[in-house]
């Protein structure tokens, strides 16, 4: 391939310069090449890019413009004018997640009055961890549900939200009280379906936000593990099962698991819209 | 779905004079405010280009034209996730990419299977006149053979004329990070066109 033939596959796409233009008229090689990207841009679909003014005319000259729009276009825009109909203002995006927050603060209240008797509190660790930890549960569960519904349109990394829960977690099982509860069995399944059992609300109106915006899976992961840290929060408070196993498999890996059954239903449910 | 018994009018014409003028950020704050003729305008400025970056990028020209209805009513439906301050138009193609990258994950439309109910060997060439058929199928395989990673970039580069900051912010990626897959995008292709060359010498 000759410098010329470079220059002209940086040109593709483009009005290509005279000098080019004739190297292409001589060049078998980069007459197929300009022919067959000629045919990926699609005469009648793409063209050249169009300026601003070039766009502006487009837009004026509307008669011109109705002739060419395709059915299912002209259905979009009747569509909008009727979504405009019902709700002329839009509806700020921090609404979904005001709404979410609300969701979670009243799911942790609720449980906490549900499940507690004679005290708010069993667990029977050092105070200051009960809150540090309760502190950080609480942390990500906000982060979580603002990572998840932010139409931010940065990437979230897998690995951040992978290593942050796995600290979380870790931290819980390290931090427990050592206190024996019931026989292990029967405490992992106590905790493990009130952990269910309290999530179901909040991942259930975190799954309907979610579909509102197009799907991430790190996303719907950081939405699960927020949705599941209301419980975990409610468990963390509640149970006086303080060993390390009973943390670990009765707490931590249901959480987690709850991260994981989000992304699944949010993968099968339907887009709404597929907005960043 | 039914096409629509008429053009949807709305507006006079010196309404729509000046929203012709405005930028795209200020056609869609004034569509958040609830301006019908706002999004006329920026449909008409835009759904042609979006139809052909669809139709690239998914390979089918009928399947283009559902994303592109799914693109637009996403946009009138998540209207409120536009932030005010950030550029339009990375925003409206990241909505397409989404809408193909959903439809290409959910499967492809029946109709566009084998009896068998297999994907196609080869995209149907939709356009008319005088080509070699066989040429642009394989040039067009050589852009397809690409990942989606250096497509997605080279598409929105070379074809819709977006810079790679754009590209960045329609992607959700840094720029240094859009310029290693479009470069690598590029180097891929070469090779690729050059077996084409030496495919259509032999």
């Amino acid at each position: 391939m000759t410098p010329e033939c470079s220059r002209v596959m940086d040109c593709l796409g483009e009005t290509l310069p005279p000098d080019l233009a004739a190297h292409v008229a001589r060049c078998q090689e980069c007459q197929v090449v300009t022919g067959g990207f000629e045919f990926i841009s699609g005469p009648s679909l793409a063209g050249p890019s169009l300026a601003p003014a070039a766009l502006a005319s487009a837009a004026s000259s509307d008669d011109e413009d109705d002739e060419d729009t395709l059915p299912g276009q002209l259905d979009a825009r009747r569509f909008a004018l009727e979504a405009l109909a019902k709700q002329p203002k839009a509806r700020p995006w921090w609404h979904g997640l005001a709404l979410l927050v609300g969701v979670h603060a009243a799911t942790v209240g609720v449980g906490l009055v549900l499940l507690s008797r004679d005290f708010w509190v069993r667990n029977a660790a050092h105070s200051s961890l009960v809150v540090g930890v309760g502190v950080l549960i609480l942390a990500l569960l906000a982060a979580g549900t603002y990572v998840a519904l932010s139409p931010q349109r940065r990437v979230v990394p897998w690995v951040a939200v992978l290593a942050t829960s796995g600290a979380l977690g870790l931290t819980v099982v390290l931090t427990g009280s050592g206190q024996q509860g019931k026989s292990f069995l029967a405490g992992l399944v106590g905790c493990m379906g009130t952990e269910l059992a309290v999530t179901v609300v909040p991942l259930a109106v975190t799954l309907v936000l979610l579909s509102r915006s197009a799907f991430h899976p790190a996303r719907a992961l950081a939405a699960g593990l927020s949705a599941g840290a209301a419980s975990l929060l409610v468990l963390h408070l509640h149970c006086p099962d303080g060993t390390a196993s009973h943390l670990l498999w009765g707490h931590v890996v249901p959480w987690l698991g709850l991260g994981g059954i989000a992304v699944l239903l949010r993968s099968r449910l339907p887009t709404s819209s597929h907005a960043p | 779905m039914k096409p629509a018994s008429a053009p949807v009018r709305t507006g006079d014409d010196s309404g729509r004079a000046s929203v012709a003028l405005e930028s795209d950020e200020v056609l869609m704050a004034r569509f958040c405010e609830g301006q019908a003729p706002a999004f006329d305008a920026l449909f008409q400025r835009h759904s042609r280009q979006v139809r052909g970056y669809l139709t690239r990028l998914t390979g089918s020209a009928s399947t283009a034209e559902d994303l592109v209805q799914l693109t637009f009513m996403s946009l009138v439906r998540a209207r409120g996730r536009f932030l005010p301050g950030s550029r339009f138009k990375p925003w409206l193609y990241a909505i397409a990419t989404n809408a193909a990258r959903d439809f290409q994950r959910r499967g492809r439309r029946p109709e566009e299977l084998t009896p068998e109910g297999e994907l196609p060997t080869g995209i149907a060439d939709e356009s008319p006149g005088p080509r070699d058929v066989g040429l642009e199928r394989a040039v067009r395989q050589a852009l397809d053979a690409l990942p989606e990673s250096q497509r997605i970039p080279i598409l929105l580069h070379r074809f819709e004329g977006m810079g790679f900051a754009e590209i960045a912010d329609t992607l959700g990626l840094t720029e240094s990070a859009v310029k290693v897959r479009a470069h690598r995008g590029y180097l891929r292709l070469r090779e690729l066109l050059a077996a084409l060359r030496t495919e259509t010498l032999e």
